[in-house]
């Protein structure tokens, strides 16, 4: 309970901090190239073309504004990878730092989670553009990715502060972590709609046991279908996502002064 | 409150392993997982004050600990068994290469480290342009932190360290970093800090004669444990002697 406590005292006394490193690092991701700023929607925008191209074209689909349905998959998912694999380096690529000065270490994840939420509120911007141009019919029920996205959010910074840890321990972690996202990728129904295309057991399992799946699930209800999002499914994911946070936060309080010994 | 005497650092048999915590493939853990741990003892059972206002200097040969209490004291290692005590002083540690992010600008180091060392915004801000003025590296300030020298960035980081005046500073072998002009500089800024009788030094440094000069005071660690604690022109004899053998 007193480390809960330490974390919001924490958060609030560095959240300026991780802002503004955050704003200065995307400002250097782009910095000195011809295209500037405008790499940040062109990127996103280049990889959704494609992948509508391959899995409209190529493999026939005929699921209702799929652009739109990929988009809405892709960026959550985007969000999510990053998160997760951002994690695992975390600590070595600031080894500078913390080797330096002291900074709780889930300041440092705060701070690039900052920057990743900000590339997924673009990709928000241009799948709202790709839904006016498809002519997908706007309701209230949109509204409903707030607290869809909050949850995605609050799981997956609870997931990469036990990430960041052990990849401090495991130097191949990385390695182990980005098969496990490559499966966890192909089943979450980016490209396909996993009510649809599964049945029985997988269909039940995927969508209730695999947190990006099912959220990508609720963003499209919400967006696409103008349906009512699970709110039981939500509020079990968010119970979930706080008990691991909890456990996180744990974690690194106890080894966080001894990280700098090991890198 | 405070006692009478202003303690600015207490710090109580303190010890720091390297153990535990290991670097490993994941292979490498089932494997070993019954071996033992090798543990190193850096520092064994070390206590100590310093007054608000004293300027202390730390000296011993290679390994014997200097630069693992001073990270322990600025609390960027947890004391395995012990305690540092800062009395609620703002603390900086000032060494070689500090903690930067090398893909940012130096400006941007400069409000970064400063928040990190818990000034605010508007607080670096009036600073702003005395920092840049001292650290002296012309346009390098706007280019990213990885393309900086190793003179330009101890230059920036003395600068940083030394313009925004925390009342605690740890001071880790960077008296002669620099060209010949920054590093005089440098020494009469040092000089100009440490003449504020509110604020608190600790120096590690292997060059004996600017421990004699600017300490009031001198504790010799050998092997992770104090020899000697006293006035600097007599341990720095001990040592010199300790030194030759």
């Amino acid at each position: 309970m007193k480390n809960i406590k330490l974390f919001f005292k924490n958060i609030k006394k560095y959240n300026k901090y991780a802002i503004r490193s955050a704003k200065a690092e995307l400002k250097s991701e782009v910095a000195d190239s011809y295209l500037n700023w405008l790499w940040w929607i062109i990127e996103p925008l280049c990889f959704m073309l494609i992948y509508v191209f391959i899995f409209s074209v190529v493999f026939e689909n005929d699921t209702p504004y799929f652009a739109s349905f990929v988009f809405i998959g892709l960026a959550a998912w985007d969000f999510f990878n990053r998160m997760l694999s951002g994690s695992v380096k975390l600590i070595m690529s600031n080894r500078g730092l913390v080797s330096k000065v002291y900074i709780p270490k889930y300041i440092l994840l705060l701070s690039k989670s900052y920057t990743y939420i900000f590339k997924w509120f673009i990709s928000l911007i241009i799948t709202f553009v790709l839904m006016i141009f498809q002519g997908v019919p706007f309701s209230f029920h949109i509204l409903f990715i707030i607290p869809i996205i909050i949850i995605l959010y609050i799981l997956s910074f609870g997931i990469g502060m036990i990430l960041m840890h052990f990849g401090v321990l495991f130097n191949d972690l990385s390695n182990l972590i980005k098969i496990v996202l490559r499966m966890i990728f192909y089943l979450s129904g980016v490209f396909y709609n996993i009510r649809e295309r599964l049945d029985g057991v997988l269909q039940y399992v995927l969508l209730r046991g695999n947190p990006i799946a099912f959220c990508m699930d609720e963003l499209r209800k919400v967006m696409l279908e103008v349906k009512f999002p699970s709110f039981e499914g939500l509020a079990v994911w968010l119970l979930i996502a706080i008990t691991i946070n909890i456990i996180g936060i744990n974690i690194i309080h106890k080894n966080e002064n001894s990280y700098a010994k090991v890198i | 409150m405070k006692k009478d005497k202003n303690i600015a650092i207490t710090v109580k048999d303190l010890h720091i392993y390297y153990k535990g915590l290991s670097k490993n493939s994941i292979r490498a853990s089932w494997t070993k997982f019954n071996n033992k741990v090798e543990v190193f003892e850096a520092l064994k059972g070390i206590s100590f004050e310093v007054e608000e206002g004293k300027i202390l200097g730390i000296i011993g040969k290679n390994g014997s600990g200097k630069s693992t209490l001073l990270r322990a004291i600025a609390g960027i290692f947890s004391p395995d068994k012990g305690s540092v005590n800062l009395h609620n002083n703002t603390i900086s540690l000032l060494s070689i290469g500090v903690g930067f992010n090398n893909k940012l600008t130096g400006y941007e180091n400069i409000y970064l480290s400063g928040m990190l060392l818990g000034f605010s915004e508007s607080e670096i801000k009036k600073k702003e342009k005395e920092i840049i003025d001292f650290a002296d590296i012309g346009d390098f300030m706007y280019k990213p932190v990885k393309t900086y020298s190793s003179g330009m960035h101890s230059k920036l980081a003395f600068a940083i360290t030394a313009i925004l005046e925390t009342d605690i500073i740890l001071i880790d072998e960077v008296l002669s970093v620099g060209d010949a002009k920054f590093k005089k500089k440098s020494y009469n800024k040092m000089k100009e800090l440490i003449s504020d009788d509110k604020r608190t030094v600790l120096i590690v440094s292997h060059s004996l004669d600017t421990i004699k000069e600017l300490c009031n005071e001198v504790v010799w660690l050998n092997d992770g444990k104090i020899v000697k604690v006293g006035k600097p022109k007599e341990i720095i004899k001990e040592y010199e002697k300790f030194m030759e053998i």
